[in-house]
């Protein structure tokens, strides 16, 4: 009797320690995100307002007055919009080709090379502007999309090749045999065999450039600086207006960025964890 | 064998991505190594001075407190990371219900730009009007003075670069926790094993592998640290919260002084790969097992 009530009451315990533990993991994981969206639907004077409002009233006009005051966020929401396309589509065509030839032809030089490539992804990308600013300034690339996609589509392709590999390795062989003896050339069998195949592979591969482009400072504050300029370049130019950070339109503006991917990334979970799990940590 | 089993026939497929990786990232590399041997500044040509910019970062006091820094946030942000992202991985293995919704609550944070977490973070602390300030006080604690408290700073950053981070650990870890053979859980009760030595003689050694791995990404990722610093604090006050990356960042950019900023880039670069080496050298060992 006695054991049995402590092993229910154990049983209790653990139960009750899952689920506090649980409660935690949400609020630390989407408390951040919901306070800002939350905010950004505030009127800006309760926004900090340390006594409690009698009831919470939902508004727009934070997002109205970010649509009057701030021009260049709409502008770099659509530069943003253009790099992150250009950048996936370059990273997934590079990626599929080369995953189909790492994964279907083997040699010294192969091999040797899918090292190499693994081991420049673990450069730091900040290095590497050291000497491309001039390089760049030099082609007139400054402020330019074309930098920005080459340089977001260069740091995924060799985690997008390994993605791709691994993808079309479980693709069997039978099938490529069987278009070769019809006389199929390499082309036409990654079209008509494997094409078809990977569509997971691919778009495992586009949520991750799509989230990295859409979201990325570092080379855009370097490389960019009116045309070109995306999203976030301009929401850390609202941050820096020290004098007079519009909080309000700040949370407006972090929410219209951040929710299209958010739902993206919801939508797109079990891509995600496959990509990762498939040669995101092997590339 | 079909004549199109010839490894050449590879090369058009693979060579477009080498080329970019080559344009891109090995040959600026390289270009910083040599520049690194040379004092130069935009639209000077260098001029060779040995070893003169590495002597000179590091009789530069900024240059140390920035790497101590680095060192002193990486180790804190992997490590708790880490420590987070397996009991997440542990409690989600453990079966619950809405489990999809639950994960994608989880992977949230994966989807929030830099700027974006640096907003939420920066409001949540605010010295005057924060909601985790207010909390901090409501209990007696002294909240963070992170813009004027150099460690409290690099506190925040720490705490914002976790939350951005937890999600890749996440996944990591609960794949190599879901991969592990339910049967090996089941005879081990059998022969009477509690729950602590389950985790330990079972979960424990089989994740392993993929707690290293995850460990050495997030080494040489979290060592690249940089946006995070410069749009939280911008390394101020007074320098104290730099990490490497701004140092690089600044003297390239700020003073112009592009040797220094080279030394400290291919010292990065040095940096990355010898922690990298575990990883590459198993990775090698692998690929060669595969071929053989």
């Amino acid at each position: 009797m006695t054991a049995d009530l402590s092993l229910a009451l154990r049983r209790f315990l653990a139960r009750l320690g899952r689920a506090v533990a649980l409660a935690f993991v949400l609020l630390w994981s989407v408390g951040p995100i919901a306070l800002i969206v939350g905010a950004a639907f505030t009127p800006e004077k309760e926004i900090f307002s340390v006594t409690p409002q009698a009831g919470w009233r939902p508004t727009l006009e934070n997002f109205v007055s970010l649509w009057a005051k701030w021009g260049d966020f709409f502008a770099g929401l659509a530069n943003s919009l253009i790099v992150t396309l250009g950048a996936t589509l370059l990273a997934v065509a590079v990626s599929t080709l080369a995953g189909f030839g790492y994964s279907r032809w083997k040699s010294r030089f192969l091999a040797g090379s899918a090292f190499t490539m693994i081991a420049l992804r673990l450069l730091p990308p900040i290095v590497t502007t050291l000497p491309l600013f001039p390089i760049v300034n030099a082609f007139g690339l400054n402020d330019t999309y074309l930098v920005l996609i080459l340089l977001y589509a260069t740091f995924f392709v060799s985690m997008g090749t390994m993605v791709m590999r691994t993808f079309i390795d479980q693709i069997p062989r039978e099938l490529d045999e069987a278009a070769m003896m019809d006389g199929a050339s390499g082309l036409q069998i990654l079209r008509r065999v494997i094409l078809p195949l990977c569509g997971q592979g691919m778009i495992a591969v586009a949520i991750f450039v799509i989230v990295y482009a859409w979201n990325e400072f570092l080379f855009a504050f370097i490389f960019t600086t009116k045309q070109a300029k995306t999203a976030p370049l301009v929401m850390s130019e609202m941050i820096g207006s020290l004098d007079g950070v519009e909080w309000g339109v700040l949370f407006a503006a972090t929410t219209v960025h951040l929710l299209p991917v958010l739902v993206f990334v919801v939508l797109c979970q079990r891509h995600l964890i496959e990509g990762l799990t498939a040669g995101a940590t092997k590339g | 064998m079909l004549p199109s089993r010839n490894p050449r026939v590879a090369l058009p497929f693979v060579i477009p991505a080498l080329a970019m990786l080559a344009a891109v990232i090995l040959l600026p590399g390289l270009y910083v190594f040599w520049l690194s041997f040379h004092a130069s500044s935009f639209g000077q040509s260098p001029v060779y001075v040995g070893l003169a910019n590495y002597a000179k970062i590091l009789a530069d006091p900024y240059f140390w407190r920035a790497l101590k820094n680095t060192i002193v946030v990486v180790l804190v942000v992997v490590h708790v990371e880490l420590l987070l992202g397996l009991g997440v991985a542990l409690l989600f293995a453990h079966g619950l219900p809405f489990r999809k919704w639950l994960i994608a609550c989880v992977l949230a944070p994966y989807a929030v730009s830099e700027v974006g977490a640096v907003v939420m973070w920066r409001t949540m602390f605010d010295p005057e009007a924060g909601l985790v300030t207010r909390w901090l006080l409501g209990l007696g604690i002294s909240p963070l003075e992170w813009s004027v408290v150099p460690m409290h700073g690099l506190l925040l950053v720490a705490l914002l670069s976790i939350w951005l981070h937890l999600p890749f650990s996440f996944i990591i870890l609960y794949a190599a926790r879901l991969s592990i053979p339910k049967d090996l859980y089941e005879a081990a009760r059998v022969d009477g094993a509690g729950a602590w030595q389950c985790f330990r003689r079972i979960t424990l050694p089989l994740m392993m592998p993929a707690i290293l791995i995850a460990m050495l990404f997030r080494y040489i990722f979290a060592y690249r640290l940089f946006s995070e610093v410069w749009l939280l604090t911008g390394g101020g006050p007074a320098r104290q919260t730099e990490v490497v990356a701004i140092y690089l960042y600044l003297e390239a950019f700020r003073y112009n002084d592009f040797g220094a900023a080279t030394a400290t880039g291919w010292l990065m670069v040095l940096t990355s790969l010898a922690l990298a080496l575990v990883y590459l050298r198993k990775l090698h060992r692998e690929m060669h097992a595969h071929d053989g």
